[in-house]
């Protein structure tokens, strides 16, 4: 499969403080790929390497087949779409006008700006003043700017985080679509819900190092103590091993009709994370 | 170098242009001016003719365009055209072509009131060319490194004196021969000035040395806002 982005022995200090240290992944094209870490962790000094907008201090970073030396250019940024802390909108301006200047900038066709909003379900404040958007609102031209293009390639650093749930679903569900249609989506976040519905794969980023990469589902079997939760109508609490020898056992409580509720204990990628680091996501 | 991205970033910025109503003002100020002195009378002597080209260019040119760039700073929307694929001279000549439509009226208005006559030479058009250089680039320079539009005017004050109002200093009772008036003498008004009034290039190749200086700080500026490096 090949490779979007290409991270070897990335490492990236300020001063006497070294933010990432020797950090090494690849993102697959076609794939979504979260890197999950708590503030001050390095995931925005990572995507800030990997955009151009900052310099590594030592390793290799390949992105869409350019190396760091190419990041300015036009070529380059024409293929990439960012989201992130260092994004904003013209305030006086209306979300139209906001939108058509990137169009415009991209060489993308005006057409797309009604396509894009109605994605970001923003077609009704499309005459309207950004100064007047909510948060939300905002962030949602801030997104629909970052895609207008059709980039091969998405940065998004925290996209949802001041979303309500509804328009972070339909949010979910515009990016699979955009995945589905070939974009490769780098995104950061700290809601581990997004992680697990959106990622392919995750890292985990903490102290400017990678503790754990994987698929979500493989993270969460791996980290499993594999038992079953078996809630009996009676009231009871079991907690049974996954093994042979408590097949019969499970076999018989079904069989006398008293499950009410069997679930696994798979842990979420929060707890997860807690357990490597000893570090909420937050 | 793109005219399409040019021509999208002189959009924007003519929109942002017209709803901010404290950069609206700002070319009226020599249109004042001109009234003022045109109302003095008596032919005007060519110094402050000169002031008030003085006060267009640090008034509108340098003050809107480093107020331009400040609030792109200070906002982060700089960022976001510096990741597109727009590059270092379509931002800067799609920022410049508002400012340099907006001094171009206020200067000719101005000029229009108090006679345009002495204006209307070869020599001294590339003069004020290069004086509207000079400005622009200083504007965008400072516009950047000040990061905010509250911490520009605290550098707006010493450029509009320094050298916008140039001419001044000779109502400050110095002695011709003293060191200010002596530096004050190589500040591009001044230089302008002697270009007007001599018929040598000397003093124009001297403002020309000045837009490069401004040009080299600007483009220092810029760079340092590209990366957070």
């Amino acid at each position: 499969m090949e490779n979007t982005i290409e991270v070897n022995g990335l490492r990236k200090v300020f001063g006497q403080n070294e933010a990432i240290k020797q950090v090494s992944f690849n993102v697959e094209k076609g794939e979504i790929f979260g890197l999950l870490g708590p503030s001050g962790s390095g995931k925005t000094t990572t995507i800030k390497i990997l955009t151009g907008e900052l310099g590594q201090t030592t390793g290799d970073v390949t992105v869409l087949g350019m190396d760091s030396k190419q990041f300015g250019t036009s070529g380059f940024k024409s293929k990439i779409g960012i989201l992130s802390d260092n994004s904003s909108l013209y305030e006086r301006l209306t979300v139209y006008d906001n939108l058509k200047l990137f169009c415009k900038l991209y060489n993308a066709p005006l057409t797309e700006i009604d396509v894009i909003l109605k994605e970001v379900n923003l077609e009704e404040e499309r005459t309207k003043t950004v100064s007047k958007l909510s948060k939300g609102m905002k962030q949602r031209v801030l997104l629909a700017k970052a895609l207008i293009h059709k980039p091969e390639l998405v940065f998004l650093d925290e996209p949802t985080s001041a979303l309500d749930p509804a328009n972070m679903a339909q949010i979910h569900r515009g990016l699979q679509r955009l995945n589905e249609a070939g974009t490769t989506i780098f995104l950061t976040t700290h809601n581990m819900e997004e992680a697990t519905v959106l990622c392919d794969r995750v890292a985990f980023l903490h102290n400017g190092e990678i503790q754990e990469m994987d698929s979500p589902d493989t993270l969460r079997y791996k980290y499993s103590t594999h038992a079953f939760h078996v809630e009996t109508f009676d009231g009871d609490k079991l907690v049974i091993e996954n093994n042979r020898d408590n097949a019969d056992q499970i076999r018989d409580l079904i069989a006398n009709g008293s499950v009410k509720a069997i679930n696994t204990d798979n842990p979420t990628l929060g707890q997860i994370f807690l357990k490597i680091t000893g570090k909420e996501l937050v | 170098m793109n005219a399409k991205r040019i021509i999208a970033i002189f959009e924007k910025d003519m929109k942002d242009f017209l709803k901010n109503m404290m950069l609206l003002t700002m070319p009226l100020l020599p249109v004042v001016l001109a009234l003022i002195y045109e109302r003095m009378g008596n032919e005007l002597p060519i110094s402050l003719i000169y002031l008030i080209v003085g006060v267009t260019f640090s008034a509108v040119t340098s003050s809107v365009m480093m107020t331009m760039m400040a609030e792109e700073n200070e906002k982060k929307t700089l960022r976001g055209l510096i990741l597109s694929p727009a590059s270092f001279l379509d931002i800067i000549i799609g920022k410049s072509l508002v400012t340099g439509l907006i001094t171009f009226i206020s200067l000719i208005v101005s000029l229009m009131i108090v006679g345009i006559g002495p204006f209307l030479d070869f020599r001294v058009i590339i003069g004020l060319i290069l004086l509207f250089l000079f400005f622009l680039l200083l504007g965008i320079g400072i516009g950047l490194f000040s990061k905010s539009i509250a911490a520009t005017s605290a550098y707006l004050m010493p450029l509009m004196f320094l050298f916008g109002f140039t001419p001044m200093i000779y109502s400050l009772g110095l002695s011709e021969d003293s060191m200010a008036i002596a530096i004050a003498d190589t500040f591009p008004l001044m230089q302008a000035i002697e270009a007007h009034e001599t018929s040598s290039w000397s003093p124009t190749g001297i403002v020309a040395l000045w837009v490069m200086g401004a040009a080299i700080f600007m483009y220092i500026c810029f760079k340092k806002t590209t990366t957070d490096d």
